[in-house]
């Protein structure tokens, strides 16, 4: 096809299902997990706990929380659940799981610093208000969109958790977020579930309350005081 | 599938010429015993089929969400009681084919449909495997209709759907487009090709198939199905809330699904309108538009004038 026929599409064109279908998405995961989703906010509320630790054990306990987070959302949400009617939704619930694997790998990159409490209180609300978008679509309680299983509530707030990392690390693991941003606020236009925009415009103002409040790891001072030793390499 | 049998071969021949000379008539193309329906034979065989057919896009693909799989099996149900029988799908729709197959199975009705779907694949090496996971999907042993999707790959797939024609593998072919696009492409293919349907776009509002492709799709004895009739629900949101003129009775018009859809099967080239729906109420309505009068040339023209004022 010429360029012409491409700007002949409209957003509608490319989304193939419709707004109760993916409304729903979040009642029957919910439904078919219940009660074991309970874990999943459950560790949402602890991360930050973990993440204001001085000590560099519970940090990486954090990121390694928030790595789980990634790949329930990625394989159960993504993969199992969205992908049969949204195909891209298949490849961004595999690129999830990598990414969750990543945080996971990243021993020796815990979190540089200890979280802020600006950020650990930005990182609560946006766990505990942001479920809500999905019932206010959907006036249903099993609609809640809860961390760890729904990826607008858990990329929101995980950008949190990337924004500290130091470059490139930072832009490498703040780059499927910004994708998936992009990609999910196209399709909740497009399918005119406008509370839904409430999941990308948060992750973005996230993104920018975790820019501000937690400055570049080499100007956090208490960040060289959790470098690690020489007799503490990370391998 | 649907098998052609003598008793539907026969009404098919017989009905053809009339259903060109006059689309009223053919509402006495129905069965005894059953009430009135419009269908129109298909050129290439004088088969006939039921005016109106069913899309899936959207509306069947809702993956492993069983509440809606058992909703969809309702609306499928209406449509097959008010004597639908085409129904059209594409691998692109998602979980659409298994959601029919599922509910074709549930209903026990593989043998009543008239089953269409496409290829969609830019590899053009891929149209016999895809055919094959298309009928393992829907729980069928061949499809009556496999259509080239949007011109994607045509020369190749084409060359192959001539081949499993050929073969008994298919009982038609053609291709289609969609939303207007690429009708001078298509046109070269009807003219050049032994198509037995195109699938087009046409409705109320979007009337370019009128200049060139239904006349030409009449003039080489290709089937049309005719896809968004609504415009993607566009029309309705659109004109629901105005009144139907005071002269919608007399073209056998009740409601605005009728309007839109009588318009289209009424057009004396057009096999089938398949229009998409997620409620069994709607579809009742969309088949609704299978029976009783159809509006004549000038009634189309008063209906087209009518939305064109609103």
């Amino acid at each position: 096809m010429n360029g012409a026929t491409w700007l002949s599409y409209s957003l509608q064109d490319f989304v193939m299902f419709g707004p109760e279908v993916f409304l729903r998405l979040f009642a029957r995961i919910n439904q078919d997990l219940w009660p074991w989703l309970l874990l999943w906010p459950l560790a949402g509320l602890v991360l930050p706990w973990f993440g204001r630790q001085a000590a560099e054990l519970p940090r990486r306990l954090a990121m390694a929380l928030a790595g789980l987070a990634w790949i329930g959302c990625g394989y159960l949400f993504l993969v199992r659940y969205y992908g049969p009617v949204n195909w891209p939704a298949t490849g961004f619930g595999w690129a999830f799981v990598v990414q969750g694997l990543l945080l996971l790998l990243l021993k020796g990159r815990a979190l540089p610093a200890p979280m802020t409490w600006p950020a650990a209180v930005s990182w609560w609300l946006a766990i505990l208000l942001l479920p809500w978008l999905s019932v206010l679509e959907m006036p249903d309680l099993w609609a809640l969109a809860l961390f760890g299983l729904a990826p607008g509530v858990t990329v929101a707030a995980t950008v949190l958790l990337f924004a500290r990392q130091p470059s490139p690390l930072r832009w490498l693991l703040l780059a499927l977020p910004l994708a998936w941003t992009l990609f999910s606020a196209a399709t909740y236009w497009a399918l005119g579930t406008f509370w839904l925009l409430g999941f990308p415009v948060a992750t973005l103002v996230l993104l920018v309350v975790a820019f501000r409040v937690n400055p570049s790891p080499a100007q956090t001072p208490d960040s060289q005081s959790v470098r690690p030793g020489p007799g503490r390499q990370s391998p | 599938m649907l098998e052609l049998s003598r008793r539907r071969f026969l009404i098919g021949v017989g009905l053809s010429g009339l259903a060109v000379a006059s689309p009223r008539l053919m509402a006495a193309g129905s069965s005894a015993g059953e009430q009135a329906f419009h269908s129109r034979p298909i050129p290439s065989t004088g088969e006939s089929v039921p005016a109106i057919g069913m899309g899936t896009w959207i509306t069947f693909n809702v993956g492993g969400d069983q509440y809606l799989i058992d909703q969809r099996t309702r609306v499928l149900e209406t449509f097959l009681e008010r004597n639908g029988t085409v129904i059209d799908c594409s691998p692109m729709y998602g979980s659409a084919a298994d959601v029919i197959g599922a509910g074709l199975d549930k209903l026990h009705a593989h043998d009543r449909i008239f089953a269409a779907t496409k290829i969609w694949t830019s590899d053009g090496s891929e149209t016999r495997e895809q055919a094959a996971t298309s009928e393992r999907r829907w729980g069928i042993d061949r499809f009556d209709l496999l259509q080239v999707h949007n011109l994607l790959a045509w020369q190749e797939h084409l060359a192959t759907l001539k081949e499993m024609k050929a073969e008994g593998r298919v009982r038609y072919i053609g291709i289609t487009t969609s939303h207007g696009r690429r009708h001078s492409e298509l046109a070269r293919v009807m003219e050049t090709e032994p198509l037995d349907f195109v699938q087009l776009t046409y409705n109320v509002l979007d009337r370019e198939a009128e200049e060139r492709l239904l006349p030409l799709a009449r003039e080489r004895g290709i089937a049309v199905l005719v896809n968004r009739p609504f415009q993607g629900g566009s029309l309705f949101r659109r004109f629901q809330s105005e009144p139907l003129p005071s002269w919608a009775g007399e073209a056998g018009v009740g409601n605005w699904a009728e309007f839109f859809l009588k318009f289209i099967i009424s057009h004396p080239a057009v096999t089938c309108a398949i229009p998409a729906t997620t409620s069994v109420e709607h579809m009742q309505e969309n088949m609704g538009a299978m029976y009783g009068q159809l509006p004549d040339a000038s009634q189309r023209r008063m209906m087209a004038e009518y939305v064109r004022q609103l």
